[in-house]
């Protein structure tokens, strides 16, 4: 039978309750503008009843948990896109560099190369000026020192990733750390069905962290969570992190291990897949382009110099160093100074004031490299190669970029703090408690008059 | 903005990488364009001066035939002979200081024996002159995949199958030394055969500056082809950039406008 004691104790647990759902919304209002804060929503429940014979006494409410509201699919799709656009972001950033050398058509090697057979077709209509030879040379070296200084600008965009690939691991490994500490205490609360709250927001942005430097895969285990790299490299297991490695490779580029095993080619994704792929694949891509180039224009530029004669009658010497190989760009110089050498002449004769070898030197302008592709076209391809490159990432950073704001949109829905939501809430909690108190004064007044019921006095109205 | 301050459409190859490449194949045609218009007209200057030395070679050669005519008469002393004979040996080393003519310091009749002067005095020769030159011919590329030729060596103008030059006069001089009027009329004839060679040589030289002309007006019209292309690949166009720009400016202030009527928007402001 209820009773007004009983009726006073649920008017009391539900001031309690009431009292727990306005700390929860004060909390939520409180982190409105907390980064990663998850909304905490708090769960309330009937209690358990009385029965007493056929009647079911309701005995009031109970505030079970604070829960926060996460939507886990919805963040691993976050992290999967951070780490496309971090990856994306790095290598736009890296090709703006990359395509600079090639940005101005009227400077640089394919500028060169039309002055170079310019100042040859200009010595065709006089081949014994020497201020024309002179300009020959000079031509020469220019083109030359751009090759050099094309290469040494790839080179030192690519050191600069180097750097920025050994700080990425660090900045990985001290993330995987803190993730690893943080973890086990979240695996245990999860255990004991509790929810993580605050620790589950701090795990969660710095795995959003970790994925904006790499791919990170996630598993849910018992002992928390375990986090791998995208070929199942493990960073995190439980309370232990493993840390990267980092070492000198043999090009002088920064190989990555984990555990004594070279996994840098295997690393995708973040800020350091898209610094690895721009440092290991398209730089060294447009390297060997570029030395081809230099080597394979060197060689049949001197070979043409060789069938023709120059102005002592001797026959043509090669005007440029032979280079091969990697580096052959960065290496190529202008290998004769006397303007007389230059063969311009089809007749053996000293002095001889014929241009008939010019026609052979221009021809390398326009004559298919072993590459298939004429010097102009060769550089026209490179440019090319480097503009589709940095519109493709450009292209990719808005793309990612656009899809993670709707992400993070609708994450926001979901766990955001909405303050017309919560201030309504806060209402609502409010008149509960006031109806509480109201209970309890009621019962209270009631108590009064039972206990008047025996002195006689009436109880005030 | 960017394409506002620079006029251009395309400043890094990726605003647009098809057109930045077809710009470096359209830039190094514009410039090699300019260069055959350089060399065209160092060639002019080159092939102008052969003319006009070829020019002064036929005033000689007419001075010589008149002499000729007149040695030939035969109420002719032979003082007067002698006499007429000392002109037209002038006249021949006139004739080889024309075709020793040089232009900027190279020989313009050697062939392409360019360095040294081609002919030289020699009267134990029977054309009374030596040739040192070559037969060599130079071509020069005045347009894509277009040469021509620039010069005729020396033994060709002076000394041709169809006219020699230097033979007649030589003659000429021997015969009026030896008072032969025939041999004088004969040595005569020759010489005026020698002239219209020399005019029919002098045609290469002026039909190629005809064509150097006609090659600069079709460069200057590839020229301006080539620009047009070239604004087309990669020039802005401004009035779409300008019209684009304003709109940009109007949506960010809607924007703005829009975001400042948002934000103070809340439950709260509508409790007291």
């Amino acid at each position: 039978m209820g009773s007004l004691s009983s009726s006073m104790w649920i008017a009391a647990e539900a001031l309690g309750a009431d009292q727990g759902a306005i700390d929860a919304t004060s909390n939520n209002i409180a982190n409105q503008n907390t980064p990663g804060y998850t909304r905490e929503v708090p769960v309330l429940t009937e209690a358990d009843p009385t029965v007493e014979g056929n009647i079911t006494y309701g005995d009031g409410v109970v505030l079970q948990q604070i829960e926060s509201i996460r939507d886990q699919v919805l963040q691993i799709q976050i992290a999967d896109q951070t780490q496309q656009q971090s990856s994306a972001q790095a290598q736009y950033n890296a090709l703006q560099q990359v395509q600079t050398p090639f940005s101005d058509p009227t400077q640089g090697i394919g500028a060169d190369f039309t002055a170079f057979f310019n100042s040859i077709s200009q010595l065709s209509t006089d081949p014994t000026n020497m201020t024309d030879r002179q300009a020959v040379l000079s031509a020469a070296q220019t083109l030359a020192s751009d090759f050099n200084s094309t290469e040494q600008n790839l080179d030192s965009i690519q050191s600069g990733l180097n750097q920025s690939v050994v700080q990425n691991v660090t900045q990985i490994n001290t993330l995987t750390q803190q993730i690893a500490q943080i973890n086990v205490q979240v695996g245990d609360m999860q255990k004991l069905v509790q929810d993580p709250g605050s620790l589950g927001d701090q795990e969660t942005q710095l795995i959003q962290q970790l994925s904006q430097l790499t791919n990170v895969n996630e598993v849910q285990t018992e002992n928390g969570l375990t986090l791998t790299t995208g070929n199942g490299t493990p960073l995190v297991v439980g309370d232990q992190s493993f840390a990267l490695q980092t070492t000198a490779g043999p090009s002088g580029m920064t190989d990555i291990s984990s555990q004594g095993k070279d996994i840098t080619s295997s690393l995708q994704g973040g800020q350091l897949g898209g610094n690895l792929q721009v440092r290991d694949t398209v730089i060294p891509g447009l390297l060997s382009q570029l030395d081809n180039l230099a080597s394979q224009f060197a060689t049949s530029f001197n070979a043409a110099q060789a069938s023709g004669y120059d102005l002592n009658g001797k026959a043509g010497q090669a005007l440029f160093s032979d280079t091969t190989g990697a580096g052959a760009a960065s290496n190529l110089t202008v290998a004769i100074a006397d303007p007389s050498l230059i063969a311009a002449s089809s007749d053996p004769t000293s002095g001889s004031g014929s241009n008939g070898n010019v026609a052979n030197l221009l021809a390398v302008q326009n004559q298919a490299l072993p590459s298939g592709e004429s010097p102009m076209d060769a550089y026209a391809n490179l440019v090319s190669q480097t503009g589709t490159l940095t519109d493709q990432a450009q292209a990719e950073v808005t793309a990612s970029t656009a899809s993670l704001n709707q992400l993070n949109d609708q994450l926001g829905s979901v766990s955001g703090v909405n303050i017309d939501e919560e201030t309504t809430n806060l209402m609502n909690y409010q008149r509960a408690y006031e109806a509480a108190a109201r209970v309890v004064t009621t019962v209270d007044e009631l108590t009064q008059s039972v206990l008047d019921m025996g002195s006689g006095v009436t109880a005030a109205p | 903005m960017q394409e506002l301050a620079t006029g251009q459409r395309v400043n890094v190859p990726s605003d647009d990488p098809a057109a930045a490449a077809a710009d470096v194949q359209n830039q190094a045609f514009q410039s090699q364009t300019d260069q055959y218009l350089q060399n065209t007209s160092s060639l002019e200057s080159m092939l102008q001066n052969a003319d006009s030395v070829l020019s002064s070679v036929v005033t000689s050669l007419n001075q010589a035939i008149s002499l000729g005519v007149q040695g030939a008469n035969g109420t002719l002393s032979s003082a007067d002979q002698q006499t007429i004979a000392q002109q037209i040996q002038s006249i021949q080393s006139q004739i080889v200081q024309l075709a020793n003519s040089s232009y900027q310091g190279s020989y313009i009749f050697g062939g392409t024996e360019t360095q040294s002067a081609p002919y030289a005095l020699d009267s134990a020769k029977p054309d009374g002159v030596t040739y040192s030159g070559n037969t060599g011919v130079n071509s020069v590329e005045i347009a894509p995949g277009q040469s021509m030729k620039v010069n005729l060596p020396g033994s060709q103008i002076f000394q041709g199958a169809g006219g020699d030059v230097m033979g007649s006069l030589q003659q000429l001089i021997t015969a009026l030394q030896s008072g032969n009027s025939t041999s004088i009329g004969t040595a005569t004839n020759q010489v005026t055969t020698a002239l219209n060679y020399v005019s029919e040589q002098r045609v290469f030289y002026g039909s190629a500056v005809d064509q150097l002309n006609a090659n600069q007006s079709s460069l200057q019209q590839e020229q301006v082809n080539l620009q047009t292309q070239q604004n087309n690949l990669v020039g802005a166009n401004m009035a779409t950039v300008a019209t684009d720009l304003s709109q940009a400016q109007t949506e960010q202030s809607a924007t703005l406008a829009a975001l400042a009527q948002i934000i103070p928007q809340s439950l709260l402001s509508y409790l007291k």
